[in-house]
């Protein structure tokens, strides 16, 4: 166990990961008819992959565990440290899950003006200029996509119910 | 031929609204390459949906004008804040920070200035002349030859990318996976799509590339939390005058230098996966080298700016070269200016610049025509830099991941895009965090189908492997890539242990085989000199009893700091 450290967990992982797409492979069709099998190609990078993995775990398992001593059990220091990220993953997520309802102009903005309220503060001051920043700046990019582009973006279903 | 092609390309591009799309391009390059943590790679991404609705000559012209704005736009922040805008102006700092400081920021930016601008003009005429060649001489490859070129790009690449050369391989590897997914281009069977449609149809690479690369960098431009919520720069109002006069004499004392780091700059953009992050380093340490007084480097001397800077905006007419001519993207810029294409239903290969010489020669001219706008443009843009160096991290990630967003959902105008962006940011920034280059990646995602069709071709021809080591450019890219497999260690361990002192001849004694094997009159006597090369480093060392010099190492030593 005192050998195993991040790289260790990602080799293994990686690994894992080979193996789900070698067997996935193996239900390729195989047509009757070129030279190459729609199978080989992927199989041949998934045996390279496999093998650096094999590479990474060793060099990994000899570097020893010095790298996770101190992370180990701090999962409390590891969402404070991915904060900002996981915030803008969550938003993000809600914005696409939101989008076929909101459209891309209403979730937009809000989806900007969350996250810079998120990441900067909700002070009274903050909040107007936040909302500012997202309605002029999705707005602007709505409108140059939308007419200047003529990019047909998603309009959203609270629209066509109002 | 050549000025009918030339003609040709300035009436395309001769319209008003190409020349003030490519003002614009400059401007917002020199602006974006100015402020830190913002890379040119990101611009040029965040360029590439407004070059949908436009044709290919005027969206490449756009881009290739936000490159040259981005080299250009780093020494900004670099020579007046200390902390360079993008990677290849790093060395910039070295002697541009002190300068300013030392009371000359007019000279310090003048120089700057004229050095990107000669780095540049060197590297369009170099461009304008090389890449048509290099193109006749890619029209000679065949199935097996591309695959190994390829595989060449992939593994220098990977090579390239830092001390750990297993990760870069890996990053590789799975680039290719990547474009594995969904039908088959040969034959048109459905592969790891997991039982959805959505997936039959393959990850559009310019979505994975974004989410890769864009999505990931502003998230590690807002991880830390206070870093995030300040200004992007500490910069004071400045009143700066930039010193051109001064500075041209400058230049034109030291045109040694300028030379050789315009060929440094040319010959780092050719080689895949090298661009000026690395051209910059190498140029200073070069330059660093060839001087009379190297111990005044470091304290503000011209020679530490003008190569650098030199170096770093010759690179982009190298890896213009290689995308044009061969159709393999040297970097991460020019996989989405490669992007960029395909959108236009352009394919380069090495008919491309044969079959579309206008769009090519396009190219060409808006390179070199990018570098005058530059010139032009950096006192305006100077004073721009200062208002935007006011602005908070956070509020600059937000809205450009909204910006990306919307850029990605116009490639196509499809939801699943905006899901492939997600899962790729979230890959992207993982593999950051793990200490995964993502050149790599994107160089398979963008490389992996050509691969698999040439490697298609070649079976149909025959299922003998022996093609790939019997044909002599498919043999000289397979030597290449082995020998680029050992660079990163050739690299670290140079002049501290024996083997390296024989690396570089044996290198060029290996590449002396498959240039034989080329026959003609011209390859054969550059085999030749690759063996005369090679045996005269042999003696070399041998005369000098194969002394070890840990000082060679330096300049990578200084590319990791």
């Amino acid at each position: 166990m005192g050998r195993i450290n991040r790289d260790v967990v990602v080799a293994v992982a990686l690994m894992f990961g080979c193996g789900v797409f070698f067997w996935a492979s193996l239900d390729i069709r195989e047509p009757d008819y070129g030279t190459l099998a729609p199978a080989t190609w992927p199989q041949v990078i998934l045996a390279y992959l496999l093998l650096l993995c094999v590479v990474y775990l060793g060099q990994s398992l000899r570097a020893g565990s010095s790298a996770t001593a101190k992370a180990r059990g701090e999962t409390k220091s590891w969402l404070e440290r991915y904060r900002n990220p996981l915030w803008c993953y969550a938003l993000f997520l809600l914005f696409l899950f939101t989008l076929p309802a909101l459209g891309m102009l209403i979730g937009g903005v809000l989806f900007v003006f969350l996250l810079l309220c998120v990441i900067g503060g909700f002070s009274p001051r903050n909040l107007v200029v936040h909302a500012a920043i997202a309605l002029v700046m999705v707005g602007a990019m709505w409108a140059l996509f939308t007419f200047g582009l003529g990019v047909i973006l998603p309009q959203g279903k609270i629209f066509t119910v109002l | 031929m050549i000025w009918e092609n030339v003609l040709l390309a300035i009436n395309e591009l001769a319209t008003v609204k190409t020349a003030m799309l490519m003002v614009l391009g400059v401007a917002c390059g020199l602006i974006a390459g100015a402020i830190p943590g913002f890379t040119i790679a990101m611009a040029i991404v965040l360029t590439l949906p407004f070059t949908f609705g436009m044709d290919a000559a005027q969206g490449l012209a756009t881009m290739v004008s936000v490159y040259i704005g981005g080299l250009s736009g780093g020494l900004m922040a670099g020579i007046l804040t200390g902390i360079p805008g993008t990677p290849s102006s790093v060395a910039t700092t070295f002697d541009g920070f002190p300068m300013a400081r030392n009371g000359q920021p007019g000279l310090a930016l003048g120089i700057g200035v004229w050095s990107s601008f000669c780095g540049g003009i060197i590297s369009a005429i170099l461009l304008m002349t090389l890449a048509p060649q290099l193109a006749r001489i890619g029209l000679e490859f065949q199935p097996w030859d591309y695959f190994a070129l390829v595989m060449f790009a992939l593994t220098i690449t990977a090579s390239l990318a830092g001390d750990h050369l297993v990760k870069g391989l890996i990053a590789g590897a799975l680039g290719l996976l990547v474009a594995t997914i969904g039908e088959d281009d040969i034959n048109g069977v459905a592969r790891f799509n997991f039982g959805s449609d959505a997936l039959l149809q393959g990850f559009d690479f310019i979505a994975v590339l974004i989410g890769l690369f864009a999505f990931s960098q502003l998230l590690s431009d807002v991880q830390d939390r206070e870093t995030a919520t300040k200004s992007l720069a500490e910069t004071k109002s400045v009143r700066i005058k930039i010193e051109h006069g001064k500075a041209v004499l400058v230049l034109m004392k030291r045109w040694t230098n300028v030379i050789r780091s315009a060929l440094i700059g040319v010959f780092t953009g050719i080689l895949p996966g090298a661009g000026g992050s690395v051209a910059n380093i190498l140029a200073y340490d070069q330059a660093k080298k060839a001087s009379k007084n190297p111990e005044q480097f470091g304290t503000g001397t011209p020679d530490g700016i003008i190569a650098p800077e030199t170096s770093n905006n010759a690179t982009e007419g190298g890896s213009l070269m290689t995308m044009m001519a061969l159709g393999i993207p040297g970097d991460v810029v020019t996989a989405v200016m490669l992007g960029a294409l395909l959108i236009h239903d352009v394919i380069p290969s090495p008919s491309f610049i044969r079959d579309e010489p206008q769009l090519a020669y396009a190219i060409f001219i808006a390179f070199f025509l990018a570098n005058f706008i530059m010139l032009a443009l950096q006192s305006f843009t100077l004073k721009i830099f200062v208002l935007v160096t006011k602005v908070r991290m956070y509020m600059l990630a937000s809205v450009i991941l909204a910006y990306t967003a919307i850029g990605v959902f116009s490639l196509n105008n499809v939801q699943f895009d905006l899901w492939t962006l997600f899962w790729f940011g979230i890959v992207g920034f993982t593999m950051r965090q793990l200490g995964f280059p993502l050149a790599p990646m994107i160089i398979g995602v963008v490389l992996g189908r050509n691969a698999e069709l040439n490697l298609s071709r070649a079976f149909a021809v025959t299922t003998d492997l022996t093609p790939f080591f019997t044909r002599p450019w498919s043999l000289f890219f397979i030597i290449l890539g082995l020998f680029s497999t050992f660079f990163p260690l050739y690299q670290k361990q140079r002049g501290k242990r024996p083997w390296t002192l024989v690396y570089p001849s044996l290198l060029s004694i290996c590449l002396s085989v498959p240039m034989f094997m080329m026959g003609g009159a011209v390859r054969p006597v550059l085999g030749a000199l690759l063996v005369a090369l090679g045996a005269y480093f042999l003696i070399q060392h041998h005369r000098e009893g194969w002394k070890l010099d840990p000082r060679a190492s330096e300049a990578h030593e200084l590319q990791a700091e």
